[in-house]
């Protein structure tokens, strides 16, 4: 096999990458008419069932070693301020602390996490390392720090009027935007505000550190096991083949889990110096503080067009709340990206304030960005008096409305159609009613990126009891990921999903792998994992064709057996693979470079049926009915249940989470889960979801992600069905009963 | 967690003894623990009231519930449901399932307000002693409608309800109606709660069933949300009485022809006098009146 | 402190100081990781255990308060949690699993005390465990599943 280096590109969460991979030469045949072979396309249960539904499976913060020392860190209290007097050695001499890092302290390579400079209330400042969390605790205590107490901007607004920008403003143009809205024959202006959402992923970010002579291991709770391995090494000026990440099982990341985060390093540095293994694990006061979130918005729209409701030309501009750190969200996205508009002018204000870093959220930027552009787009429905679905149709775009370039698949508009059909969109005005309890419906269009790419790789080997291994560098985030590459093979080598391992987060088995994020995991991965087993299969079926005299061609594997395609010959796979004796056959994948010049997007509509109560503004989200074209579905069991989750992410962003900043002190006060509302069972909405079209006619396995698409329309569907339903337009999320009530008068 | 002892005495004297001496009384923990966690009322000791006989329901002419009964035997009562409805609404509404289970009554009735400033770790908030009432210049959108020293707002659903059933509570040193188990706070005394040093709830009791009765809450989701709002109705005969949490310090019996007397909305409340009359109509049309 | 409790039925005698919650005993003394806790300050319901049938908050439970109590975690095995985790496991009730052992006693003590529960039964007495990844619809199917197989 023949291995070549190849640039091509990849797009995640809208920032393209130009990327050298090394490729093997590839013979796995792609799927005959498209279709696929069983169990691809079935309904599978997670493969990591009984270790999650027994207590077995072993989170970051389970993980427990020989003379484990617990870590904490202190943090400000003061939205900003600096540290006059810190008592390190008074924090040393408690009983059970082995080891107190002062501001400045770090790994010898990188920047120390913690700072006598906190520009944020949750900055951290010191961390020490102790025989127990109880003696961590006192040590805490026992730094008794000293404040000068700073000045602060928290609100966009003055953020805003500071022109204190985090990173530098953007401005995009398209076509002669002034002109075209001059000319426009009508125009909407509309403002909509977006609330920093936080990821309260259930396990806090965490780390377990382990430094021995011989090479450092942690373990972190981390969506991204090699960039973690990646920094780690830099950090510490290691040799990254002697860093070891290992995330077997994480409890949620949503984006906030990228790299190793400030845990792992203080986690490595303390477990240097003391020579002992270091757990730290964050707070929920400190996951709602110091974790990110999804920066707060508040974005500006002028539309104008031309009587028929063809858009001519958008304005819009957008405050991003970054915090003290993040890069800048493509916010406006769907204003650039989704419809034929042929001026456009779009600029980004990403401003600092003294909060904690911004990170990403799943679809950061695009869901927010849809949640206002879709409303406003819907307000130009109004006013022109047309069918909201009616005008996306007719803004349609057949390409890329920014490159011109085409899609490798776009089902936009079966996706509007389907979900109208589904959702009874026709009859949606005899909803509403006049009582105390209004109905309304409401559309929203989902794009984003899904096609992954290089690099990514995977192994696949079988022994004499035909129980496959699967390999993979990545980390399973509880998207099933695993289970949907246990498919693919399942689907090459004929042996049951229920037979075969997935072995993944652990950076000492692979090479490389892609991180869990993007929505671009399964899409470069399934490719590798599907080329490894097939050079398995070829194997076996080579090794049975010698067996049985029978060509390889006419044979195949299926249901844990060695079949001839003539039906004369059925033998267990055991036969064959029984000779094997203590050796096996291994076959190895990679990811191919993505089809060049075309795009590959994601594309979906969702339709929110809500009931408001206008007696006590209580929205009741009823129905949200789910479209979304993602190519192939492998996994129809796990694919619904990112929906549903990107669905009651969207839902709680819609009605009820929100992170409240005091105006006098600067710091967060609904740090944690009860004043930070997430939804709970009693909140689930009745889900009517679908997948459109056939496998992408130019992917490998024509599959293509789905992680985010989910959460991206769900807030503008509830928008705008609340506007339908109350016939006034709420501007700002989450829609609680106060602001309900308020916009009816109360 | 902050390091203190734990008893469990058999014996109430010992029990108000050590309450006197300084320890705090538990019930199912749930609210004391978070609170010795952020060093509100930090205390050497708790005294966990369970093993004092306390806990049961009786029914006669009205119904007696022990102090240290679950608010989840409560609910789930059969006599309690059938004459005592809007109790049984109200002890549905507490918490989770599980803070059904573990909290007691009189752990309910003796909570500590949920203001997101009284809570902060890192403030002390004018009720924890200090200078400030953060809530009033800062964001106070949950909430009471009055001025005041403090504008947190009553949580108790069972107080709501037992307050509009003309409860009585026991104490281990005397009886009282509800209503009087709660006290403005004022400079010299930072508590909502009428309680002497050493004293501790045993019992309430509501000496005759209503006619009919209901309680009616407005939360932040569908379920496990702290009232915004919370309104409970009784009648007796002729008379309707209703109260509410959710509006003012304490809980605060209304006037059934006009809930949000006296109670004008700050700022950033008076959104809550609209809840405030939706529900109080809710929990009269619940009685059948 | 001397506690005297049963786990999922073996008997343990424990010396743990006052302070202490029962979750951080069991997770760190007794190395039984399977009850999680995510906030430790009773709002998400992740590290839910029954203590004598009843579901509770472990990490607002005082291990000193729980001599003489029998316990029932994650960890154990009778054949309503196994029916539990059939159930599961065939209608996803789980993704990145963090939950779902708090899930799943909640769910124990529901079935236990109401056999045949409707599914407004299953959604109040579910909604104390919060599920960040979304599965409620996995795990009220499930809930009713297993009460169908029962």
């Amino acid at each position: 096999m023949t291995a070549k280096l190849v640039k091509t590109e990849a797009v995640v969460e809208g920032r393209t990458e130009v990327r050298w991979t090394l490729v093997e030469e590839d013979d796995t045949p792609e799927f005959e008419d498209g279709a696929a072979t069983r169990p691809i396309g079935e309904p599978t249960p997670r493969i990591t069932a009984r270790a999650r539904t027994t207590g077995s499976a072993r989170f970051t913060v389970d993980i427990a070693l020989p003379g484990l020392l617990e870590a904490a860190v202190l943090r400000s209290p003061h939205a900003n301020a600096r540290v006059t007097s810190l008592d390190l050695d008074a924090a040393r001499a408690v009983p059970g602390v082995r080891c107190v890092l002062g501001p400045g302290e770090g790994p010898e390579h990188d920047d120390s996490p913690l700072s006598d400079t906190p520009a944020f209330a949750g900055a951290a400042i010191a961390a020490v390392a102790a025989d127990s969390a109880d003696a961590a605790d006192a040590a805490i205590a026992a730094l008794a720090p000293e404040y000068e107490v700073l000045g602060f901007v928290s609100t966009l607004d003055e953020a805003f009027e500071k022109q204190d920008f985090l990173v530098d403003p953007t401005e995009h143009e398209r076509g002669d935007p002034d002109a075209a809205l001059a000319a426009a024959e009508v125009t909407v202006e509309a403002t909509y505000t977006a609330p920093a959402q936080l990821h309260n992923s259930l396990e806090p970010h965490a780390a377990v550190a382990d430094w021995r002579e011989d090479g450092l291991t942690v373990w972190s709770s981390t969506q991204a096991i090699y960039d973690a391995r990646a920094t780690v090494a830099e950090a510490f000026g290691l040799d990254p083949e002697r860093v070891r990440i290992i995330c077997e099982f994480m409890g949620g990341g949503f984006g906030s889990k990228f790299g190793v985060g400030p845990q792992g390093i203080l986690a490595a540095e303390l477990s240097r110096r003391t020579q002992r293994p270091v757990r730290l694990v964050n707070s929920r006061r400190e996951e709602n503080v110091a974790a990110g979130f999804r920066t707060p918005a508040k974005m500006e729209y002028t539309i104008g067009a031309s009587k028929d409701g063809r858009l001519q030309a958008v304005e819009a501009s957008a405050v991003m709340g970054m915090g003290t750190g993040g890069w800048a969200f493509p916010v406006l996205e769907p204003v650039k990206s989704v419809y034929a508009c042929p001026n456009l002018r779009l600029m980004v204000a990403p401003v600092r304030q003294n909060l904690g870093p911004s990170v990403a959220f799943r679809a950061p930027g695009v869901m927010e960005g849809t949640f206002g552009f879709e409303q406003a787009l819907d307000e130009l429905a109004e006013k022109i008096g047309i069918d909201p679905l009616e005008l996306r149709r007719l803004n349609h775009s057949e390409s890329d409305p920014e490159d011109g370039k085409p899609y490798t698949s776009k089902r936009l508009l079966e996706c509007y159609d389907r979900a109208a059909e589904l959702a009874g969109w026709e009859g949606r005005d005899a909803l509403r009613g006049e009582g105390r309890i209004r109905r309304g419906m409401g559309a929203a269009g989902q794009y984003w990126w899904g096609g992954g790419g290089p690099p990514a790789y995977a192994e696949v080997r079988v022994g004499k009891a035909a129980r496959p291994a699967v390999t993979v560098g990545l980390q399973d985030l509880g998207t099933g990921t695993m289970t949907a590459c246990a498919v693919i093979a399942s689907e090459r080598l004929g042996i049951p999903v229920d037979s075969i391992t997935v072995y993944a987060g652990d950076t000492s088995r692979m090479g490389h792998g892609p991180f869990s994020g993007g929505s671009m995991t399964l899409a470069s991965i399934a490719p590798a994992v599907r080329s490894a087993a097939h050079h398995v299969r070829t194997e076996i079926l080579g090794l049975a064709s010698e067996m049985f005299e029978i060509a390889a061609s006419d044979l195949t594997l299926e249901d844990g057996e060695v079949r001839s395609v003539d039906g004369t010959l059925r033998e267990p796979i055991t036969e064959v693979t029984g000779k094997l004796g203590n050796a096996w056959i291994s076959g190895s994948g990679s990811r191919g470079p993505n089809p060049a010049g075309m795009n590959v997007n994601t594309f979906g509509c969702q339709i929110a049926q809500v009931a408001v109560d206008t007696g006590t503004g209580a929205v009741t989200v009823e129905r949200v009915v789910a479209v979304h074209d993602i190519g192939r579905v492998v996994n129809p069991m796990g694919a619904r249940s990112q929906v549903m989750g990107g669905i009651l992410q969207g839902l709680g962003f819609a009605l009820m989470e929100e992170r409240v900043v005091d105006p006098t002190t600067g710091t967060v006060v609904n740090a944690g889960l009860e004043d930070y509302k997430v939804p709970t069972i009693a909140d689930l909405p009745e889900v009517i979801c679908e997948f459109v079209g056939e496998p992408d006619p130019h992917l490998k396995l024509g599959l293509k992600g789905l992680g985010e698409p989910p959460v991206i329309p769900t807030p503008g569907a509830i928008g705008n069905a609340l506007a339908h339903a109350l016939g006034v337009r709420l501007r700002e999320a989450p829609y609680t009963p106060r602001r309900v009530l308020e916009a009816l008068g109360a | 967690m902050r390091t203190f002892g734990y008893v469990r005495p058999a014996d109430a004297g010992e029990a108000s003894a050590r309450l006197r001496d300084g320890a705090r009384p538990m019930g199912g923990g749930t609210d004391l623990l978070t609170q010795l966690d952020r060093d509100i009322l930090p205390a050497d000791e708790v005294v966990d009231l369970r093993a004092l006989g306390l806990s049961g329901i009786e029914h006669g002419d009205g119904v007696r519930i022990g102090a240290t009964t679950s608010v989840a035997e409560v609910e789930r009562d059969a006599g309690v449901g059938e004459r005592f409805a809007g109790l049984r609404q109200a002890a549905a509404a507490v918490g989770s399932p599980q803070l059904r289970e573990m909290g007691t009554v009189g752990g309910n009735l003796c909570q500590q307000v949920r203001c997101w400033y009284f809570r902060h770790p890192d403030l002390q908030c004018w009720l924890r002693g200090g200078e400030t009432c953060y809530a009033q210049i800062g964001d106070h959108r949950k909430h009471g409608l009055e001025p005041g020293d403090c504008i947190s707002v009553a949580p108790s659903d069972l107080a709501a309800a037992l307050l509009a059933m003309d409860a009585q509570v026991e104490t281990t040193s005397r009886r009282m109606p509800l209503a009087d188990l709660y006290t403005k706070a004022t400079a010299e005394r930072r508590s909502t709660l009428a309680l002497e040093p050493g004293e501790f709830l045993t019992a309430v009791e509501v000496p005759r069933a209503p006619d009919a009765s209901a309680y009616v809450i407005a939360g932040e989701r569908a379920a496990w949300s702290f009232a915004l709002v919370g309104v409970a109705a009784a009648s007796f005969g002729d008379e309707v009485r209703m109260a509410a949490i959710g509006v003012a310090n304490l809980p605060r019996q209304i006037d059934p022809d006009d809930p949000a007397a006296g109670l004008p909305g700050l700022d950033m409340t008076r959104w809550k006098r609209r809840l405030l009359e939706t529900l109080a109509a809710d929990a009269r049309a619940a009685l059948g009146r | 402190m001397q506690v005297r409790l049963t786990i999922n039925g073996q008997p343990h005698e424990l010396d743990v100081a006052p302070h202490r919650s029962l979750a951080d005993v069991l997770r760190t003394d007794l190395a039984m990781t399977g009850t999680k806790v995510a906030c430790g300050e009773g709002t998400c319901g992740t590290c839910t255990v029954l203590l004598d049938g009843r579901a509770v908050l472990s990490c607002l439970t005082l291990a000193s308060a729980c001599d003489g109590a029998e316990l029932a975690t994650v960890e154990g095995s009778t054949p309503l949690l196994e029916r539990l985790r059939a159930a599961f496991t065939a209608h996803d009730g789980f993704q990145c699993g963090f939950c779902t052992p708090g899930q799943l006693m909640s769910a124990v003590a529901l079935l236990e005390r109401t056999p045949q529960p409707s599914r407004a039964e299953i959604r109040t007495a579910m909604a104390g465990n919060l599920c960040r990844c979304g599965a409620y619809e996995g795990i009220e199917q499930a809930v009713a599943a297993a009460a169908e197989a029962g």
